[in-house]
């Protein structure tokens, strides 16, 4: 048993990775179609093709995006693949309204709400997926059901919420809490979660219990690690969703000072003095940090799961 | 990032605790799930249940939030049934929403697949394609605006001349703003749920290919046989995440056509927005949403039941 | 099972809870706003505007406030949002903590007035009364009578014509519709930027029916041909969309797609900001707009690539602009009402409105004044100034009615239709659209 369960830690097989890595073959077997694996010229030649392709239909648009946001006056009729007009103008413009502080104030409530909900959302689904109780599907549905009702509608709701926290009696309006901690209820990190979790078998929980081991210890030890892809995912789309959130900041702020990246670009394309160029610029700004967490995630799953983790 | 998390054995704990059997520890193992969900079942009943009890209540109220609401029974929902664009955005929104979902659990199936791998130089394609997901709607409204410039000198007319097909009005026109609207949606979409399917194909067993290879089968069969099988929960999650989701299809909508031309691609939410957000009309408004709210919850336990039905059958 | 039975049991008094404390914390956002409100002359001034934070029109509000506080010693608290405006209001009112001052668009009076969040001002006692022009009065005052706020700013619209294009083409500035469509006809079929390509068009026209714009851009053309969305007194109004004047500048219009093809390509779904891109960037040569895209025009294209011309006299023999204004308005429920009538007095005098005009700089909040004795070139001297001025002066306004937005969209899906569908039967299309509209008007109780 022991041996078996030690397998499932990661990076143990180091020995085996290092191996591949040296003889730099690629396996055919480490993705389903095996594209890695076409040896030759072929095999080059297939890949390049087909990640040329894919780049042009989903990369391809985003190019325009930040050609035109280099571009002084882009134009609406037609695309151009260098920039007319190259200037930083739109950028500066961008970064002139005061974008630090909404970057900052942005990247305080997304630090602080992203733990909150992974924390919240990983316990929840713990419970959801390994318990078997009734009323377990109820409890699955209404958590869903919070996410059927358009953010617009809650709004009023919400604020008078926010103003006086029911039984503690706590005002979150004005201040950067009040845009954190409702961040931590999001139903779609639960719902992934409680997906993977219910994937790891049973056999693995029960050997631990038998071997003396807590819930606690259950949970932090065996469930967490096998999750690791979801993890991956509720970072990457938790991150996105905090970043992203319109509604909530709009609510709780009382001062432009207190304003998120979104609310501040919203501003700007809403404002008609300004060129579309700047907006475009904002919008370019405001993406980078997803990007960044997406490529830092990518690498956590990724690589810890393709080394030989044995199911069951 | 080498952690090495183990699973405590028999030898690390020297206390000996054996499973437990007294009524103290059964209490315990009872109340332990509810401890894990209590973090949650707070915050959810603050700042989910309580606004959206709140919501519910409004609809049947003329909401004025200063001089207070009368109650109105209802009208509100008389008022959202019976305008004339009501049952043609109905239509609009289940085209809409199966379209979206379908075509970007597609898409997104067909890109992980291809783009699955530990090369380096696919973390740097799959970030490149991740974008369109992380990006502001507001701005892929405008970028495809821009590419679907009606005239025949506009990108996406220009592309599909190369390949013989006519210029076409593309969001201009009642006859292809649908489709328009569609390719957007899927296009932003697609690599969302190509993000959540290589999770789960992460998962799956190396293995097992090794040995279906040995079989015989070749790349399709085994994607076929040995991962889809396998991706049972995640395609689960998008199903979900598509019944909940798919009906509330607004922003691409309203961004790029808001309705028109004509009422041709009008969805519900538009439909809301116009008769009650815009108007201030918070009761109406209310009274939208939670017909929204009740369709997509029969939705979501049919789909739920469905997939469980064909779970414990296999 | 007993274990499974109480978790069951658990749930199901949460869920109880959760609906008792609900329901009972919300019964119906009870009622009661306002009353008398204790006063004190001495308490800050909240004042919200409908500007974007950091933006030049904020900063010159920022300017005006302090300079109000300089001259009264009223102390002033300034607000900017743009996006989201509704929604902080209606988070306000929902708290029962209104701003004292909002200054805001005219259309939106008669819905804040509606809601209960407006006090109404009384001519009779207002000191700067006379100070204002009557006109402006006018868009203030609802259908009962009452006036719901202050006038601060009025707004004409003109148009803008591409002047390098209609020199290279050698022809003279358009002086009845007929020279408009001649003009339009060239800008499309002559290549007036002389780069070999078929890419130019003649009319930039938001015609989406988002925020109601094609009806926005189309109140112009409507008025100009004699033609109006109702007729009769206010409070006793009638819908005339499908009266001849209007649809013969709806039909002319719907010839541009259709007939001509002198609109640039998009228009159906395009609102102001693509409208403004296109005209920067040579998409279209002839664009009906207002006057706070001169700052934008001159950066983008240069100040002398255009021209800004009052538009011609159509079929009515006049031109009749549509007129827009922003009110001060007195929010209810506040603290310090002498206060709310200093800021009012300070906002139409002289010295306020040439604050809020600020020269001939960007970031104007005032662009034509509403102030009687002023002419707008004693602030200004960039002469295109003066073609807005003008142009105000035989303006109108939307009607008054309660809630403008649903005719607005009405009106604007109509056009938006026959725009789109060169089909479309232009008179039935409008005949419909009455029909909607006296529905409208009868829920709203304006109708006669």
């Amino acid at each position: 048993m022991t041996s078996t369960t030690s397998l499932i830690v990661f990076g143990n097989d180091k020995k085996g990775v290092k191996l591949r890595n040296r003889a730099k073959r690629r396996d055919p077997f480490e993705s389903a179609l095996g594209l890695g694996g076409i040896p030759g010229i072929w095999g080059k030649v297939v890949r390049f093709v087909i990640y040329a392709v894919v780049l042009f239909i989903f990369a391809g648009p985003i190019y325009i995006l930040l050609v035109n946001a280099f571009s002084a006056v882009p134009s609406p009729a037609n695309v151009s693949l260098i920039p007319t007009n190259f200037t930083f103008d739109n950028f500066a413009g961008a970064l002139n309204r005061n974008v630090f502080t909404y970057l900052g104030n942005s990247f305080i409530v997304v630090g602080f709400g992203l733990v909150l909900q992974i924390l919240v959302s990983v316990s929840a689904a713990y419970a959801l997926s390994r318990k078997k109780f009734p009323g377990m599907q109820l409890v699955m549905l209404l958590i869903l059901s919070t996410m059927m009702l358009p953010e617009e509608i809650l709004a009023i709701p919400l604020s008078l919420v926010l103003a006086d926290v029911p039984i503690i009696h706590v005002n979150l309006i004005g201040s950067l809490v009040g845009m954190i901690v409702p961040v931590g209820a999001w139903g779609f990190s639960i719902l992934v979660m409680t997906e993977f979790m219910k994937e790891v078998p049973i056999e693995l929980e029960e050997a631990a219990r038998i071997d003396g081991a807590g819930e606690l210890r259950t949970f932090w030890n065996v469930i967490l690690p096998l999750t690791r892809p979801g993890l991956g995912v509720i970072t990457i789309f938790g991150f996105n969703m905090i970043w992203d959130q319109y509604m909530l900041p709009l609510l709780v702020a009382t001062d432009s000072a207190q304003y998120t990246l979104p609310l501040a670009l919203r501003s700007l394309r809403s404002d008609e003095t300004l060129g579309i160029g700047v907006v475009l610029a904002g919008a370019v700004l405001a993406l980078l940090p997803s990007l960044i967490i997406f490529l830092c995630m990518q690498k956590q799953f990724m690589a810890g799961l393709n080394s030989g983790a044995v199911k069951g | 990032m080498s952690a090495t998390l183990e699973v405590p054995t028999a030898r690390r704990l020297s206390s000996g605790r054996r499973p437990v059997a007294s009524p103290a520890g059964k209490l315990k193992r009872y109340v332990m799930p509810w401890l894990f969900l209590a973090p949650a079942l707070v915050l959810f009943i603050v700042f989910k249940f309580i606004p959206m009890i709140d919501a519910i209540r409004m609809s049947f109220y003329d909401v004025q939030p200063y001089l207070g609401d009368e109650w109105v029974g209802g009208e509100n929902y008389a008022a959202v049934f019976s305008d004339s664009s009501f049952l043609g955005a109905i239509g609009n929104t289940v085209i809409l929403a199966v379209g979206t979902t379908a075509g970007s659990m597609l898409i997104g199936m067909v890109l992980a697949l291809l783009l699955e791998g530990t090369a380096k130089n696919l973390w740097v394609i799959r970030t490149a394609v991740f974008i369109p997901a992380v990006a502001a709607m507001a701005v892929v409204a405008e970028i495809w605006r821009v590419l679907m410039y009606p005239a025949a000198s506009g990108p996406m007319n220009s592309l599909i001349g190369l390949f013989g097909f006519g210029p076409s009005e593309f969001l201009n026109s009642a006859d292809s703003s649908m489709i328009s609207v569609l390719i957007v949606g899927i296009w932003k979409s697609a690599p969302y749920d190509m993000m959540i399917i290589l999770a789960g194909l992460a998962g799956v067993d190396r293995t097992l290919y090794e040995a279906a290879a040995l079989d015989g089968a070749g790349p399709l069969r085994r994607v076929w046989s040995v991962t889809f099988p396998q991706l049972k929960g995640v395609l689960s999650i998008l199903i979900t995440l598509a019944a909940i989701r798919g009906l509330r299809v607004f922003t691409e909508v309203f961004l790029l056509t808001n309705g028109g031309p004509n009422g041709a691609t009008e969805v519900l939410m538009t439909l809301i927005y116009k008769l009650g957000l815009e108007r201030g009309e918070l009761g109406i408004a209310s009274a939208g949403s939670v017909v929204l709210l009740v369709a997509t919850v029969v939705l979501t336990v049919l789909v739920r039941a469905a997939g469980r039905k064909k779970k414990g059958a296999s | 099972m007993s274990g499974a039975n109480r978790i069951n049991k658990g749930l199901a008094i949460a869920i109880a809870a959760t609906f008792a404390v609900t329901l009972a914390g919300c019964s119906g956002n009870g009622g009661g706003a306002g009353g008398d409100v204790k006063q004190d002359e001495n308490s800050a001034l909240e004042v919200w505007i409908r500007k974007a934070p950091d933006s030049p029109p904020a900063i010159t509000a920022q300017k005006f406030v302090d300079a109000f506080t300089e001259k009264t010693g009223i102390p002033t608290e300034l607000t900017t949002i743009q996006d989201g405006f509704e929604t902080k209001l209606e988070q306000a009112a929902a708290q029962k903590d209104l701003p004292d001052i909002i200054i805001n668009d005219g259309a939106q009076g008669g819905n804040m007035a509606d809601k209960g969040l407006v006090r109404t001002i009384d001519r009779s006692t207002f000191a700067a009364d006379d100070q204002v022009k009557p006109q402006a009065w006018d868009q203030a005052t609802m259908t009962d009578g009452s006036v719901i706020g202050v006038p601060v700013n009025a707004q004409s619209f003109a148009l803008f014509i591409r002047a390098d294009w209609r020199k290279n083409l050698g022809l003279e500035l358009p002086e009845t519709w007929d020279d408009l469509d001649e003009m339009a006809r060239a800008f499309t079929n002559e290549d007036p930027d002389g780069n070999g390509k078929n890419d130019t068009s003649g009319w930039v026209i938001p015609a989406s029916t988002e925020r109601g714009y094609a009806s926005w851009y189309f109140s112009t053309f409507q008025y100009s041909a004699g033609g109006d969305v109702f007729s009769g007194e206010p409070g006793s109004y009638t819908p005339t969309n499908a009266a001849p004047e209007t649809v013969e500048a709806a039909q002319w219009i719907q010839d541009q797609f259709c007939v001509d093809k002198t609109v640039a390509p998009g228009a159906i779904t395009m609102d102001t900001s693509p409208a403004h891109q296109a005209f920067e960037a040579g998409v279209g040569g002839m664009y009906f707009t207002g006057p706070y895209n001169m700052a934008r025009f001159d950066q983008s294209m240069g100040a002398d690539t255009y021209e800004v011309v009052q538009l011609p006299a159509g079929p009515s023999g006049e031109s009749v602009s549509l007129a827009e204004g922003e009110n001060v308005y007195l929010m209810a429920g506040s603290e310090n009402q002498a206060g709310q009538d200093a800021f009012a007095e300070f906002s139409v005098s002289t010295e306020g409105q040439t604050i809020l005009m600020n020269g001939d700089e960007e970031g104007n909040i005032v662009r034509v004044p509403v102030n009687v004795d002023m002419d707008i070139m004693d602030a200004r001297e960039d002469e295109r100034w003066g073609v807005f001025q003008t142009a105000y002066e035989n303006a109108k306004y939307v009607p008054a009615v309660p809630n403008w937005t649903p005719f607005r969209q009405m009106q604007a899906e109509a056009l938006n239709t026959i725009w789109a569908d060169c089909g479309a039967d232009v008179q039935a299309a409008m005949e419909e659209l009455d029909t909607k509209m006296q529905a409208e008007l009868e829920a709203q109780g304006a109708g006669a």
